[in-house]
């Protein structure tokens, strides 16, 4: 299915609009509904808009569901999903918790080689911008 | 003289006045019917009550009889060239009026179709504006207060079933067009 078929379904504009409200939701378990149900999913689009939110949120746990986690975020196999979700990093204001889960993802020793370049690369781009 | 002769006299006397008394008796002068010297006073040379109001009121001076002829008749015919002035212009003024009427007819006329063709236009582009901001408004509203409505929930007990609902359907959809 093309994109812009998917984002005019009905369906897809209610899971938006959840998304959207787990995202200004104060209570902590929002990243964990957003974990658990949005970047498992097997829709792109879906996985795009969970990993924006949770950067969005920008707190600890938050980012590093989209950091350090194989598979989510900036290690998820979509392009689209990993470069929306970099973008997203590069457009926060205030990048401070992002740089430090980054730094923390670098240089700890439990996550796979692959994670931790998509890290350095991402820290590198964020310095940058 | 018999006395029958006297009878008829004085019948004579009574009913049949003279001529000088005839005259006489037209007049306000009480001296009219007097004799000075033969000469009868056969004019009004005393002022009347009625005269002198007249005068009051009479602005023309001492104007003569012929002088006020010619003087009526002049104003009178003052007053005919100022009528017959008039109405020419009265004439030249609703012959305008016509033209006017006309012209400002066909250019009022066209210029009435302009701002119909005009206004109808806008009233187009201003109910499709209208209707586009209200259909617009209102879903974005309803969207919005959807949303914070399900800000204020509790993501594990309530959004999460909703998410897994909405995920579940719009899978079905994609199964479905694939």
């Amino acid at each position: 299915m093309e994109k812009t078929n998917i984002r005019t379904n009905k369906n897809f504009n209610k899971v938006s609009d959840i998304i959207e409200s787990l995202t200004i939701n104060t209570n902590p378990d929002s990243v964990a509904v957003l974990e658990e149900i949005g970047t498992n999913s097997s829709i792109d689009e879906v996985r795009e808009l969970t990993s924006r939110a949770l950067v969005k949120r920008n707190e600890h746990d938050s980012l590093q569901v989209v950091i350090s986690n194989r598979g989510k975020g900036i290690n998820d196999m979509s392009t689209i999903v990993a470069m929306s979700t970099i973008n997203e990093l590069l457009s926060l204001e205030n990048k401070e918790e992002a740089m430090r889960v980054l730094e923390n993802t670098i240089s700890s020793e439990g996550f796979d080689e692959e994670v931790k370049e998509n890290a350095r690369s991402v820290k590198a781009l964020m310095a940058l911008s | 003289m018999s006395a029958i002769e006297k009878v008829n006299q004085l019948s004579h006397r009574i009913f049949n006045t003279s001529k000088n008394e005839q005259s006489t008796s037209r007049t306000s002068n009480p001296f009219a019917a007097s004799n000075f010297q033969k000469n009868i006073l056969t004019e009004d040379v005393f002022e009347s009550s009625k005269s002198k109001e007249a005068n009051k009121v009479n602005f023309t001076g001492n104007l003569s009889a012929s002088s006020k002829r010619i003087y009526s008749v002049f104003v009178g015919s003052i007053n005919d060239i100022g009528s017959r002035i008039s109405s020419g212009i009265e004439s030249i003024k609703a012959f305008g009026s016509r033209m006017k009427e006309g012209i400002v007819n066909t250019c009022v006329n066209t210029w009435n179709k302009i701002h119909e063709i005009g206004n109808k236009e806008e009233s187009l582009n201003g109910t499709k504006e209208l209707l586009g901001r209200d259909i617009t408004t209102f879903f974005v509203n309803k969207r919005e207060r959807e949303i914070s409505k399900m800000a204020n929930m509790n993501p594990h007990m309530e959004v999460k079933s909703i998410f897994k609902d909405a995920l579940q359907a719009l899978e079905a959809d994609m199964v479905q067009v694939a």
